[in-house]
């Protein structure tokens, strides 16, 4: 039986809600219930929530009345309580589960969709029509679709990379690079090229799933702006995440708001087409896996493919990296913050060292997501190791990053040349009192004080002043 | 993100016992038709929790114990193809359960004797699952993202106690027991099982006697449905009192009390695990006094 310690493990990461979540959070009642009325959307909405809400989901779902508060919170244990409010509180901003003191019953729209994804059956249609078989045309293997799905989403991060470093990539579509821009990704000065943002710099480090829900929110944003409706944008993402790898849908059923996503999706490697007037879609893996937690892109981290092969990374204690890896995307990701030494076709060797891994802190890298990117894409062979980077090496580049921090400025003013001691000890009194004082010497009778205490200060002196004349 | 948990079930599929149970004089009928569409149901909402979830479903017939599905196989070509309205895989595993059942039915033809059910054969084999036995193989499981954490066994028991069944059913938890996982046991209809009893006490799972038939969604998803990490927050009802009779061994009939051996009880008492259980697991038990037993003698 798990004890309580892997309770907490298991529970406190789960705490960090879905990216989707705070943006479904701030739509309307209106709009959610739009969407609850497709039954892929609350499926998907529901894979999307922690497991503790899928739990309450689920006991209220095949309750046809609503049962009391107290009957409900009797089932948890009193060490459970605040997660189980904030489960609560985190449907209850959903309009899943409306917030009241008395009784609980899920959104009747929601539980009625919801009912029926699970059994099946209605017409809503909502899992996306399949195409009927086409004789003439062979359909697309899984292997070629995740091809494609690698190039387009590789392309992107590709362009990204190398925008800093002057080599020129093949360029990802138009609406690709106004995405990259609309984010803060990607800036460009003065109709110069492109250059990635620090921001970009660590979006580079995330998890592909992560990656992709940033851009994909950035477009629900960019969408809303566009005057697109929002809920047929988003059950077409959730109808896209419930569809099957290597199988072709039709269009037929779309609204022209949802084919126009198509070309968008397109770009981005989430469908394929075979031409854009095609009658026809397949979904790649980068679509089918929004709403789990599998890699979108299986073979782009491996040599081998297969969520195992994942690692490529070994760090030695002595600052040496070796990755191996041929892709040039994830050379290029690693030569943000390291210095490399050797190539070889299936092997790259490098160093951290103080100078490549504060170039990557001033291109506003983090030392905790440098950390991190190098944990995910550890080696298996370093799996074996507790804890699982040498703490030399993690530490090192904590303080490296400190060192940056070791100069901090602020914006003040510097109050000298006082009259008298006494002058001096009575505006410094003020000062303190105020708690604005930064930095102060009695024997030159100077003080900095910052600058919002200023106005007050200079009041204060002034008034001094005038009083005394 | 949290991982996901891998659950497989048993059914007792013993037709005797479902035709008892949908007789009108019960107090809330249930037959097997209503029964199999309330646990798809349920198991759909296993799916649906999570993409990466996984299970199995075995069933145990009169003398035969059968794997009706299995995530991890590939999905039969028969399958009718997918519609618009409903989401793939739940089709899969519904299509599959239910004709594999069917199937098995008819493979049953008429037999004048109903040979007992075969539960432990399925527990057995739930057992020997992948899903569930990997966790067996590598020492360092925690870390491979194959081996899924928490695995769990739910059973769906019709069919009274089989005393003959005691030591493999007693095997079969401590197997369970030393492979983490946890077992559930749903007595949906007959009465209380005890050595069922003693496999949910032993594993940490949860033994549920369903008093109201007609809510059997209800109980599942309220009760099974959460992976034991989850149990931690939302309570999940267990027994107070638990039945831990052991069967004896020369008669195979459950005793009040036991005797046991006194040349093995006094040299293996050290390394027994629960002091109720050593009669059951170290030694032999007798329904009458023995000195010696044929071992030691």
């Amino acid at each position: 039986m798990p004890s309580l310690t892997t309770q907490s493990e298991t529970l406190t990461p789960e705490s960090i809600p879905h990216t989707l979540l705070p943006f479904l959070q701030s739509q309307s009642q209106n709009t959610l219930t739009r969407l609850y009325q497709r039954p892929s959307s609350c499926f998907s909405i529901f894979r999307l929530t922690g497991p503790l809400e899928r739990q309450i989901i689920m006991n209220l779902l095949w309750l046809e009345s609503a049962i009391p508060i107290a009957t409900m919170s009797a089932w948890v244990i009193r060490e459970g309580k605040k997660l189980y409010d904030a489960a609560l509180t985190t449907l209850a901003n959903l309009h899943i589960l409306p917030q009241s003191n008395v009784k609980l019953a899920l959104n009747p729209t929601f539980k009625a969709s919801f009912r029926q994804a699970i059994t099946g059956g209605g017409n809503s249609s909502s899992f996306g029509v399949p195409a009927e078989k086409d004789d003439k045309r062979s359909t697309n293997t899984v292997e070629t679709l995740d091809a494609y799905a690698l190039e387009r989403w590789e392309t992107i991060l590709h362009y990204m990379v190398s925008s800093g470093q002057g080599s020129l990539p093949t360029k990802p579509s138009q609406g690709v690079l106004y995405l990259l821009q609309r984010s803060g990704l990607m800036t460009q000065n003065h109709g110069s090229a492109l250059q990635i943002t620090s921001a970009g710099f660590q979006f580079l480090l995330h998890t592909p799933h992560d990656q992709l829900w940033d851009l994909l929110l950035q477009y629900l944003h960019m969408a809303e702006e566009r005057q697109m409706d929002l809920v047929e944008v988003l059950s077409f993402l959730f109808m896209l995440s419930t569809m099957d790898l290597g199988r072709e849908y039709s269009t037929e059923g779309l609204s022209e708001t949802q084919k126009a996503m198509l070309e968008d999706l397109r770009d981005y490697g989430l469908v394929w087409q075979r031409k854009a007037t095609s009658k026809r879609f397949s979904p790649t893996r980068l679509a089918t896996t929004l709403t789990s937690s599998c890699p979108p892109l299986p073979t782009s981290t491996g040599t081998s493919g297969g969520p195992q092969s994942q690692g490529f990374i070994v760090l030695e204690t002595n600052y040496r990296i070796y990755a191996y890896t041929d892709k040039p995307l994830q050379t290029a990701v690693l030569n943000l913050f390291i210095t490399m030494k050797y190539r070889f076709p299936n092997l790259v060797v490098g160093m951290l060292t103080r100078e490549s891994v504060k170039k990557a802190l001033s291109n506003g890298i983090s030392a905790e997501q440098i950390i991190s990117y190098l944990t995910t894409h550890a080696h298996p062979q370093m799996r074996k190791n507790n804890p699982l980077l040498p703490v030399t090496v993690q530490d090192q580049i904590r303080l490296w990053e400190l060192e940056r921090n070791r100069l901090k400025s602020e914006e003040g003013y510097l109050y000298k040349d006082f009259g008298s001691h006494a002058d001096y000890e009575y505006v410094l009194n003020y000062a303190k009192q105020l708690d604005v004082v930064l930095w102060e010497n009695t024997s030159r009778r100077c003080f900095f004080g910052s600058l919002d205490g200023h106005t007050n200060i200079r009041g204060f002196i002034e008034r001094r002043t005038n009083g005394a004349v | 993100m949290e991982k996901a948990s891998h659950l497989s079930v048993i059914l007792d599929l013993s037709p005797t016992q479902w035709h008892l149970s949908a007789q009108s004089s019960n107090q809330y009928p249930l037959s097997i038709h209503s029964f199999l569409s309330q646990l798809l149901a349920f198991l759909n909402a296993h799916i649906a929790s999570k993409h990466e979830n996984t299970l199995a479903v075995f069933g145990a017939f009169p003398g035969k114990s059968v794997m009706l599905y299995s995530s991890t196989d590939p999905v039969a070509d028969d399958v009718p193809p997918a519609d618009a309205n409903s989401y793939s895989s739940f089709k899969v595993v519904d299509f599959t359960i239910v004709r594999s059942i069917m199937n098995e039915f008819d493979a049953l033809g008429n037999l004048d004797e109903e040979p007992p059910c075969a539960l432990v054969g399925a527990l057995t084999k739930a057992l020997c699952c992948k899903s569930i036995s990997a966790h067996f193989h590598s020492p360092n499981a925690v870390e491979d993202p194959a081996v899924l954490p928490d695995p769990r066994i739910l059973i769906l028991s019709v069919s009274p106690d089989l005393s003959t069944s005691y030591i493999p059913i007693m095997n079969s938890i401590f197997s369970a027991q030393k492979l983490k996982v946890t077992i559930d046991v749903c007595k949906v209809y007959g009465p209380d099982a005890v050595f069922l009893q003693q496999a949910a006490h032993l594993t940490g799972g949860s033994y549920i006697f369903l008093e109201r038939r007609d809510a059997l969604l209800q109980y599942l998803t309220m009760s099974f449905l959460s992976p034991p990490a989850l149990r931690q927050v939302l309570a999940v009802p267990k027994q107070d009192k638990i039945d831990f009779r052991a069967a004896c061994f020369c008669h195979k009939n459950i005793v009040d009390v036991g005797f046991v051996c006194s040349v093995c009880l006094s040299s293996n008492h050290i390394l027994f695990y629960v002091v109720k259980l050593w009669f059951t697991y170290m030694c032999t038990v007798f329904c009458q006094p023995v000195p010696v037993c044929s071992t030691c003698r």
